[in-house]
């Protein structure tokens, strides 16, 4: 399943959101209640001392407690806060108002100096948390008393506060992670607008309400929205070349027909009229080979993945080599593994295949390729592609127009300039430069120079 | 001769049909790749001509199967696209040379000529055996520089000995060298082939061009020079 952008960024921090929140909400709730347990645990030893101060033994050694405690809660029936004094024995010697008719189930005597803290329960809803503090007192006679004293305070309103605090806790960290991932939400819409844009002005392209991406992308998006404009751009020449290819083709048609058409009226000698069709079918396969090579050019594509040229060179002349086997050409390669050209790998091949194969046709048994990246150029677009052969070669003043579309330089051979005119076609698309020089070898030497773009 | 033709368009393929058979060939046709393959694997063609962008099967894959099973036959690609991408990739494969359509039947000749010669090891189109001269361009024969007036069949039993000279040619291989598949075959009719050629070359059984080498086939014998 693919999720949008929104819903995945907007999961993902929600899940780490409410993870941060949960996390501090438990750490402070447990916290809070660990600070009040303690200052309960406190406030407890303290009502233990304040009993022990206000205790008196008599000359018997008997234990006495004043009517008016520290706390006038011990005064108090059912007041929450409870105290008894016990003997070694269990038996109780004293115990607070507050405790009268109720039985709290103590039973723990610690021993001398110990403190014990315990939850107790008289019934449900009357939870207690008790202290039980046991002293040696050496009487007048010399003899030890142990006395155990308890003090218990209700928890009813120590768990009320607590749950309180809890309460109001998570209600702030709920509000808070609601107002947050709105914030959240709002920021990624805020950040994701202008891909939904893109999406937008994509759309218009489509509906051709639009030519190209506006240029007032982010940053992060420009690239992609340049490349894209680049590719619509290199689209539309490619239509725009097809289109003035086909326009070119009918309009160029239409003469050999009209030669075609008048000689059938008007010619009646077989013979000629044989000679003038099979001239002008040359022509017009000319014609539509020239036109379609042409438009099937792509040019440079932006995004054009550099090209190995050795194993195209290779592949072309491997093939040749079966076609010209009764020349037994020796061709040489001079070209580094790692020479690139950056276009179009198909156009390369028509390039050096009407290149090579014009250099097997003329040459007396010798082809030479060689291809290095420019000197002054360090980036791989930069390229010069020799290719030589050994042949006739073309005389100077037949040098430029054998260019020209169409034009040969040898009528018995055809499609010489034809090959010639089209690789410069196509060397133009990549605004390069196509040269024509006397080779060492003693032929035609084409120089091919494609500049860095 | 035995020529196969791969072409899809029917009105071409039965153009070349009647243009190859005209220059004298056996011919076999198929209209798409998997039947070509097929009909290449199966029968010793001596030369195939095959169309590249084929139904089934690309002309490409064609050639690539048929060199895989073995078959070693020249074979001469049609492209109606004159991209070099599409004819490198088609020699690559292994074929032997392309034409671009649309091509003069002259020039389709040339090439097949030129093709069967380079296949046999014969350089030139012409061989000359003793007092025999072959002429492989015009299909003619001469003996003694006399022209020597064979019918088609005769000369196509005689090409193909002797383009095979110095090797025992079995009946069988060369009935399926010399036929169309579904010709009627019998083997007797070499039999009367090499008994006329043996005496329209050999009047006087001065040279005995033709060895026989009973229960095993014939032999062309005279030693030759390509001139």
């Amino acid at each position: 399943m693919t999720l949008s952008l929104n819903t995945r960024l907007l999961l993902a921090s929600s899940v780490v959101l409410a993870a941060f929140l949960g996390f501090t909400g438990l750490v402070l709730d447990s916290a809070f209640r660990a600070s009040a347990d303690t200052a309960l645990r406190d406030r407890l030893q303290g009502y233990v001392y304040a009993l022990l101060a206000a205790s008196d033994l008599d000359t018997r050694g008997k234990l006495h407690l004043p009517a008016e405690l520290p706390d006038a809660r011990f005064s108090l029936i059912g007041s929450g806060l409870y105290a008894q004094v016990v003997d070694s024995t269990g038996v109780s010697i004293w115990q607070s108002k507050s405790l009268l008719g109720l039985a709290i189930p103590f039973t723990n005597i610690p021993g001398v100096g110990q403190r014990e803290f315990a939850q107790l329960a008289v019934d449900r809803d009357l939870p207690l948390l008790s202290l039980a503090f046991t002293i040696s007192w050496e009487t007048n006679s010399g003899s030890d008393r142990r006395y155990t004293y308890r003090v218990a305070e209700n928890l009813v309103g120590f768990n009320a506060e607590v749950s309180r605090f809890r309460h109001s806790l998570w209600g702030w960290l709920a509000g808070v992670a609601i107002l947050l991932l709105g914030v959240q939400n709002a920021v990624l819409r805020w950040s994701l607008a202008p891909l939904r844009r893109a999406a937008a002005d994509l759309r218009a392209i489509e509906t051709g309400q639009a030519q190209r991406l506006p240029f007032d992308y982010p940053r992060e998006l420009r690239q992609l929205t340049d490349n894209l404009n680049g590719l619509l751009a290199s689209a539309d020449n490619h239509l725009k070349r097809y289109r003035d290819s086909l326009g070119n083709l009918a309009h160029s048609l239409k003469t050999p027909l009209a030669v075609l058409r008048g000689a059938l009226d008007g010619e009646a000698n077989d013979t000629a009229l044989r000679a003038i069709a099979r001239e002008h079918l040359a022509g017009m396969t000319q014609l539509i080979e020239y036109q379609l090579q042409r438009a099937a050019a792509s040019g440079r594509t932006p995004l054009a993945a550099p090209v190995a040229v050795k194993p195209i060179v290779e592949k072309i002349v491997t093939a040749l080599s079966k076609v010209y086997a009764d020349k037994n050409v020796r061709v040489t390669l001079d070209i580094e593994n790692s020479v690139t050209f950056l276009g179009d790998p198909g156009d390369l091949t028509e390039m050096l295949g009407n290149l090579l194969d014009n250099a097997f046709k003329w040459c007396r048994g010798q082809v030479r390729v060689s291809a290095q990246p420019m000197a002054r150029g360090a980036l791989h677009a930069a390229l010069d592609v020799v290719v030589e052969d050994d042949g006739p070669g073309i005389p100077g003043e037949m040098k430029s127009r054998v260019l020209e579309r169409g034009a040969r330089a040898d009528e018995t051979t055809p499609g010489h300039g034809l090959g010639l005119a089209m690789v410069q076609d196509t060397v133009a698309l990549y605004h390069g430069e196509l040269a024509l020089e006397a080779s060492p070898l003693g032929g035609l030497a084409v120089f091919l120079r494609f500049a860095v773009a | 001769m035995r020529i196969l033709v791969v072409e899809d368009e029917t009105s071409l393929r039965a153009q070349l049909e009647t243009q190859l058979r005209k220059a004298g060939y056996a011919v076999d046709s198929a209209a798409d790749g998997e039947d070509g393959f097929y009909l290449g694997r199966e029968n010793p063609f001596d030369l195939a001509v095959v169309d590249l962008g084929l139904p089934k099967l690309s002309g490409t894959d064609v050639i690539l199967r048929w060199r895989e099973a073995g078959r070693r036959f020249p074979i001469l690609i049609l492209t109606a696209r004159g991209r070099w991408q599409d004819k490198v990739e088609g020699l690559n494969a292994g074929a032997d040379d392309y034409l671009a359509k649309p091509f003069q039947a002259e020039e389709l000749h040339a090439r097949i000529n030129a093709l069967l010669r380079r296949a046999s090891g014969v350089a030139q189109p012409i061989l000359r055996c003793g007092p025999i001269v072959l002429d492989i361009g015009a299909r003619s024969v001469q003996v003694d520089n006399l022209a020597l007036d064979l019918t088609g069949y005769e000369y196509k039993v005689l090409e193909y000995l002797m383009l095979n000279r110095g090797k025992i040619i079995s009946k069988t291989e060369l009935t399926e060298h010399v036929y169309e598949q579904d010709f009627d075959r019998d083997s007797n009719v070499i039999e009367v082939f090499i008994g006329r050629l043996r005496r329209k070359l050999d009047p006087d059984n001065r040279y005995q061009p033709v060895e026989t080498l009973r229960g095993r086939g014939y032999r062309f014998a005279l030693t030759c020079g390509d001139a």
